[in-house]
């Protein structure tokens, strides 16, 4: 399955949710937000979304600075 | 009701259809509080005193130090040591007399806040740490209070505007549930002073936008920054029905 993971083109192995993208991408799940298609993913249905072919997925972490 | 003095000092402003004399009364009428003043709430309260907004309250618990001035504009060298909300407090009132601004030099609890808030149109969370950014998060959910948030390092930004008045809005909580610990900020990361500049102008421009009737371009969204590019991403926020902050309202 091809998708684009921070504009980055990524072929997975098999299917997957939002939660084993990160796992298989050795993401922290801490601090991280997900966005499929430019809609943020909430942390609480991650592994509910299956990755669909051709997904733009963002990931990106909380910052605090200030 | 704007003095002649008034009519001077806002021309500009009463020159735009978006504002015009109405939208100035509406500034002159608003009170807003900026938590930090730091890299955001520097730049963010420098503009908000300048554009009338009536009353203003900044927090802050920090003294100036000297690792400051790369990018607290509000700052001067013979600051040093002196605390951020006072110093800010006199620049603030040098700029414009006409407004009122009121300092709180502490770190406040809970209690605090909640009770600062029943006093506040607007919130702007100019602040550099997650714990903060949570607890601010949670009481303007509680008081429904709209809270602007601004955020940067290295070379990256990071802006959202929660309109806690309407019970659907989602919450800084939705998009960041679990993020108390390894948070990155200025201290641990750096950050060029014009990109967190950037961010605290823009927390203004959509308090000022706020306040005169304007629709606003982040509700409800998280704006990206970067730095590098000066590229812009934007990512729509779904309120979260499981989130434990904003969920039961």
């Amino acid at each position: 399955m091809k998708i684009q993971v921070n504009e980055q083109a990524l072929t997975l192995p098999n299917s997957m949710n939002l939660e084993q993208l990160l796992k298989h991408l050795e993401k922290p799940l801490m601090g991280s937000a997900v966005a499929v298609n430019m809609q943020v993913i909430s942390r609480s249905e991650w592994t509910q979304y299956n990755i669909n072919e051709g997904d733009n997925i963002s990931l990106f972490q909380a910052i605090a600075g200030g | 009701m704007l003095s002649d003095n008034e009519l001077l000092r806002y021309s500009r402003h009463l020159l735009l259809e978006e504002v015009s004399e109405a939208g100035q009364n509406k500034l002159k009428q608003a009170n807003v509080l900026i938590i930090g003043m730091g890299g955001l709430g520097a730049p963010a309260a420098l503009y908000l005193a300048a554009a009338g907004i009536g009353h203003l309250v900044l927090n802050d618990f920090d003294d100036i130090e000297v690792s400051n001035l790369q990018r607290q504009i509000t700052y001067q060298n013979s600051d040093i040591g002196e605390s951020k909300v006072e110093v800010t407090k006199q620049r603030l009132q040098q700029l414009n007399p006409d407004i009122k601004v009121r300092s709180i030099n502490k770190q406040m609890p809970e209690q605090q806040l909640s009770m600062e808030l029943t006093m506040a149109d607007l919130v702007l969370d100019c602040t550099d740490n997650m714990a903060t950014r949570q607890m601010i998060n949670k009481a303007c959910v509680d008081a429904k209070v709209p809270l602007i948030v601004g955020a940067a390092i290295r070379l990256e930004g990071q802006l959202m505007f929660f309109d806690h008045s309407q019970p659907e809005s989602p919450c800084y909580h939705c998009l960041f549930p679990n993020s108390e610990e390894q948070t990155l900020n200025c201290s641990n990361s750096g950050i060029i002073g014009p990109v967190v500049g950037t961010i605290g102008t823009l927390q203004a421009l959509e308090a000022i936008k706020y306040f005169v009737g304007l629709p606003s371009g982040i509700k409800n969204k998280l704006k990206l920054f970067d730095g590098k590019t000066l590229d812009w991403q934007t990512f729509a926020i779904n309120k979260d029905t499981q989130c434990s902050v904003c969920g039961q309202v």
